[in-house]
């Protein structure tokens, strides 16, 4: 089929062409075969059918290039080609005849249709001219009557015009009787052109009337507008109608809603009764079960009409929403703030939430009337700020309580009341921290199980803002600390020794209470604090996850545990300094190379431990007692004393004036064979760890100052006695009895050091001296008391 | 922390309290120290950290009358060096003059060049000035400051000013301001006044009870570091006196000493009562910006300033020098006689 096909197709197209090559003018525009099939033959074969076809040429090419056989075979297809072409031109010849005699006669049809037309086509020309002839004759015959009834016409017209002008005041006036005003207002505006035009010559007193009359009711519909007992229907009608007369409908406006501005101050100013009301009604009707008390019902009342008239204008005046929506919005902000000044009083956060309550309330009437307002959107922003500051506010109170708390007494004690106990203060600002943050919490849960949609949104921030309320807190609470122990030290360091004594205690005793009030919060108070907020204020999220929960008790509790600790160094350097300034008076003062033969105890000693005394008395309230210190106060018993045990102390004399007698070389031995007495050890949180800190540390000031000094025989024996009158109330009050030991002997050994002729007073002397001081206390005690 | 074996140590014969690097020495590093005994002969020891830095040698061993509460070596000439001594009662001053040694160690007698003995009072301390070669010294007693003229090749000391601060006032102490040729900073027993030695009128002072040791830093302008009894050191900046840059909290009894590095300007050396010695590194920003909250942080700070403690010391330390020439090397000497030399070179890396 492909085989045969092709030159078939080969033939068609060649007729195709050499048709169009026939007919058409210019021989040249010749279709160019389009198969590329055809290309190769083309150069020769085509060739043919151009007009520049050369016979000879051809012939010659032809047998130039073919042999016999080719040209025979070429012949035998020119031969048929030419049979063929033959046959398509008569095909031609005959179809194209065909056409045109039928073409002939299609002709010869039409020509004899045509001929009766033109005949009837004069006859309708005829008719039609005269039909037209005849409906000339007609208008000119009515034209006259014509005019004259449209000349009556425009005149009845102008009449009735006339009529109704003159008819016009008449008519207001009726129609103000019956109220009837979008009539009055239509037929003043109907009447208006004529008044314009023709108002000062011919209808002067019609139009002065009229517009007397339309005062009135301009007047009438003013009043209408503003009196609130009409209907909003009313109102608005009166409006439009005032607009219609081209009235300042605009100043109208700005003075209603000048007038409801003025109404939302009034509203501001009941807001403001009830969240005193409801701190009065908090007393006298706490156990009233109706949550809105009388002056909430006033206040929800002129709220509701707030909103109706928010909705009348905003049916009267379309155009002024924005402004509506400024006046509610500057309700509801005039309302937070009065929360936020309200907040910064003491409350707790049931009243709070009834103020919320209310507000929300509020908010939720406006919003039915005007949504656009976006009011819970915008009053949900002003709650977060209210909470936040009512969260800020409830830790600031709670941090002035807790300081309060501590320096109220430690104020009294300035005073000069004398029975005040720093186990009172300490008790005071423990109950003050735990039970302040417990109410702090127990409030904030109040307010996160509150259903009031306004603050369940508010939930999260609620949840974080707490967390790092607590988280704030505590660290506003060392920080205060740190200042409650900063801002004393400086004066009380610049006072004299005498006069500084009283400021100084007291002062001293308050640094003890910060450290342990410090051990507490960190030991006690972070872990219930901690419990509780993950037991109710757990989640929140809106900080985000990487941040982590905003209180870190982990923080809290470090920083509290190196407060403490510095508050417990602070009291002991305090503590250490004043018995250091009592003993470089001592060791200044005398001229130590002239010194006296000893004849009694020094005072100094006395003033010493009465300061330890002081100081014991101090830690007693404060801190607990260490173990060690309780079994040794059991097996000694209470009338132990220095009396009891003479010879035992003999001994110890002994053996002190002995080494005191001995060279340096000896000392130096016995040191190298005494074990290295650990003298500075870490200070515990303890009664005796305290006092004996204290005590270790001024010894050693004790040593470093003799020292110093170069004594003559008396000076030195001077200090023998002393140091050997401490030794026994020394050993009573500190736990480590052999450091104590050990720097007492120190003490002398430095001293003999630093002896020109060290000798010893004799054990006997030493004695008599110590029993004769003891004597004299004894006999000062009884006295005193 | 603990230990610090690495030091290495020099017995004197008996209790000391004083010993001064000799900076002019610029072949060696070198101190010189000075014992105090009331009833032996004391001596001046001057000891050289042998080459290698491994032993302390004992280069010159000299007889001195009386005990020495405070020495200071000349910064200009390695031979000469100043002392306070006492004799029980009354105190004396001197410059001393080390004799030609030539190879020999038996106790030759110092050379005394002259005495300062216009005091009446007990001496304090002898001030050298501490940047170099200046004819002045500086003595101070409890209630005097004097200003000598020194010129020691005629052997003369001529008292050129001296202005009295009163008995109330009891002078412990000073350091010469090593950038003023004319500031010095005198401590009292309530305050630390500056002094300017042209006028000798005061120009400043920074109220603060209870100082024991002051001492210019040597890199830095203005900046003065205190020790105290009870409170540790403080940093202080003349131009605000008010309150301490930073303070740090000391020893565990009194400070007794401290010394600024002359090389690191943060490197602070501190000896106390406690038989330690202890490294700090004061804060960086150590000239503005931090005073208020140093005062509430400086304990707590998150860079803990304590770089090390030497605890290899059987008594209180009282004397305290860093090496001029090596300044990564110090020396210690506690109450018992034992010279203590130690380097910071493995916390230098650290800073």
């Amino acid at each position: 089929m492909g085989v045969d096909d092709l030159p078939m197709d080969d033939k068609a197209k060649r007729m195709r062409d050499l048709l169009s090559s026939f007919y058409s003018p210019d021989p040249s525009i010749s279709p160019s075969p389009d198969s590329p099939s055809a290309r190769p033959q083309q150069i020769t074969l085509d060739d043919i059918n151009s007009t520049s076809f050369d016979p000879d040429h051809y012939m010659n090419f032809l047998v130039e290039k073919s042999n016999l056989e080719g040209l025979l075979q070429r012949h035998v297809e020119m031969a048929a080609e030419i049979k063929n072409l033959d046959t398509d031109l008569q095909m031609l010849v005959y179809e194209n005849y065909n056409k045109f005699i039928s073409a002939t006669d299609t002709i010869k049809r039409m020509k004899t249709n045509i001929v009766g037309m033109e005949s009837n086509m004069e006859g309708l020309l005829e008719k039609i001219m005269s039909v037209q002839s005849r409906s000339d004759g007609v208008n000119t015959l009515l034209f006259e009557k014509r005019e004259h009834i449209e000349k009556l016409h425009r005149t009845y017209n102008l009449l009735r015009k006339v009529q109704f002008i003159f008819d016009l005041p008449v008519r207001l006036g009726k129609c103000i009787k019956s109220e009837a005003y979008a009539d009055a207002v239509r037929f003043y505006i109907g009447a208006m052109p004529i008044f314009k035009a023709y108002g000062d010559s011919s209808f002067q007193d019609c139009k002065q009337a009229s517009e007397e009359a339309m005062a009135i009711i301009i007047k009438n519909l003013q009043g209408k507008l503003f009196s609130d007992s009409e209907s909003i229907q009313a109102r608005a009608e009166a409006a439009v109608l005032l607009k219609q007369l081209d009235f300042p409908v605009e100043s109208l406006k700005a003075r209603l809603l000048e007038k409801l501005a003025q109404s939302l101050a009034d509203l501001q100013l009941k807001t403001k009764e009830l969240s005193n009301a409801s701190v009065d009604s908090k007393d006298s009707s706490k156990e009233e079960s109706i949550p809105c008390s009388a002056p909430a019902a006033a206040h929800e009342a002129s709220v509701r009409e707030f909103a109706e008239a928010l909705r009348a204008y905003c049916v009267i005046f379309p155009d002024s929403e924005n402004q509506l929506v400024k006046l509610a919005q500057d309700l509801v902000t005039k309302h937070f703030e009065t929360t936020g000044e309200y907040v910064k009083e003491r409350i707790c956060s049931a009243e709070l939430l009834r103020v919320l309550r209310v507000i929300w309330k509020d908010v939720l009437l406006m919003d039915e009337v005007l949504h656009e307002a976006a009011l819970p959107d915008y009053s949900l922003e002003a709650a977060k700020v209210a909470v936040k500051q009512y969260v800020a506010s409830r830790f600031s109170h709670l941090l002035h309580d807790i300081s309060d708390a501590l320096t109220k007494v430690h104020g009294r004690q300035k005073d000069g009341g004398k029975e005040y106990s720093l186990q009172v203060v300490l008790e005071t600002s423990k109950k003050a921290v735990l039970q302040g943050s417990m109410d702090v919490l127990l409030d904030f849960r109040q307010i996160l199980e509150d259903n009031l949609e306004l603050l369940v949104n508010l939930k999260d921030l609620i949840i974080d803002l707490v967390q790092e309320g607590f988280q704030d807190f505590f660290r506003a609470l060392d920080d205060h600390f740190l200042l409650l122990s900063g801002r004393n030290i400086s004066p009380s360091q610049d006072q004299g020794l005498t006069e500084g004594t009283q400021g100084d205690k007291a002062f001293a005793g308050l640094v003890l209470v910060l450290a342990q009030l410090s051990v507490f919060i960190e030991q006690t108070a972070i872990p219930r604090i901690t419990e509780e907020i993950a037991a109710s204020f757990s989640g929140g999220g809106v900080r985000g996850y990487e941040n982590g929960p905003a209180f870190v008790p982990g923080e809290i509790c470090r920083i509290f545990r190196s407060a403490g600790e510095k508050f417990l160094n602070l009291y002991i350097k305090m503590r250490t300094q004043r018995i250091s300034l009592l003993l470089k008076k001592r060791f200044t003062t005398p001229n130590w190379i002239k010194h006296k033969e000893p004849r009694e105890v020094h005072m100094f000693v006395d003033l010493f431990l009465q300061e330890l005394g002081a100081i014991g008395h101090e830690v007693k309230q404060i801190l607990p007692q260490g173990l060690r210190r309780h079994r040794r106060n059991d097996s000694n018993g209470s009338t132990a004393s220095s009396r009891s045990n003479p010879l035992r102390e003999e001994k110890l004399t002994q053996s002190n004036t002995q080494r005191a007698r001995s060279q340096l070389l000896e000392t130096h031995l016995a040191k190298l064979f005494k074990q290295k007495v650990e003298i500075f050890t870490k200070v515990e949180y303890t009664q005796e760890s305290v006092v004996s800190t204290i005590v270790k540390l001024s010894l050693k000031s004790l040593q470093e100052f003799v020292r110093l000094q170069t004594f003559n025989r008396s000076g030195f024996q001077q200090i023998q006695l002393d140091i050997q009158f401490l030794r026994t109330p020394l050993k009573e009050t500190v736990e480590d009895e052999a450091a104590v030991d050990f720097l007492l002997d120190e003490v002398i050994v430095g001293a003999s050091e630093r002896c020109l002729d060290p000798i010893p007073l004799e054990p006997p002397i030493l004695d008599k001296l110590i029993q004769a001081k003891l004597a004299k206390t004894r006999d000062q005690i009884p006295s005193a008391s | 922390m603990q230990g610090g074996s690495s030091g290495i140590g020099y017995g004197l014969k008996y209790q000391a309290r004083c010993i001064s690097d000799v900076k002019a020495d610029t072949d060696h590093t070198s101190f010189i120290t000075g014992t105090l005994s009331l009833k032996e002969e004391n001596e001046v020891h001057l000891i050289r950290v042998s080459s290698g830095g491994t032993e302390l040698i004992c280069e010159g061993l000299f007889s001195h009358p009386n005990e020495i509460w405070d020495l200071a070596s000349c910064p200009f000439d390695q031979r000469i060096f100043s002392t306070v001594y006492s004799s029980g009662e009354s105190y004396g001053a001197a410059i001393w003059q080390i004799p030609e040694l030539y190879g020999e160690l038996n106790s030759p007698q110092l050379e005394r060049i002259t005495s300062l003995d216009a005091h009446v009072g007990k001496i304090k301390c002898i001030l050298w000035w501490p940047s170099g070669r200046h004819d002045k010294l500086i003595s101070i007693d409890e209630e005097t400051l004097f200003l000598w003229s020194l010129d020691c090749s005629k052997k003369t000391a001529q008292v050129q000013s001296k202005e009295s601060v009163g008995m109330l006032h009891n002078l412990s102490g000073g350091a010469w301001d090593p950038h003023d040729v004319n500031a010095v900073a005198a401590t009292y027993e309530s305050a630390i006044q500056v002094w300017d030695l042209r006028t000798m009128k005061k120009t400043n002072s920074i109220e603060r009870g209870h100082v024991r040791n002051i001492d210019y830093n040597p890199k830095k302008k203005h900046i003065l570091v205190t020790a105290e009894d009870e409170s540790g050191i403080s940093i202080w900046d003349l131009r605000k006196p008010k309150v301490p840059i930073q303070e740090l909290p000391g020893h565990t009894h009194w400070t007794w000493a401290v010394k600024c590095n002359p090389e690191y300007d943060r490197l602070i050396l501190s000896a106390g009562t406690d038989s330690n010695v202890n490294l700090w590194l004061a804060s960086s920003s150590s000239s503005d910006d931090i005073t208020s909250e140093s005062l509430v942080d400086s304990p707590t700070q998150r860079l803990n300033p304590l770089l090390n403690s030497y605890s290899d010391y059987e008594d209180s330390v009282y004397g305290l020098a860093w090496s001029v020439r090596e300044p990564w090397i110090f020396a210690s000497l506690s109450y018992d006689g034992r010279v203590v030399v130690e380097t910071v070179k493995p916390f230098l890396s650290r800073k």
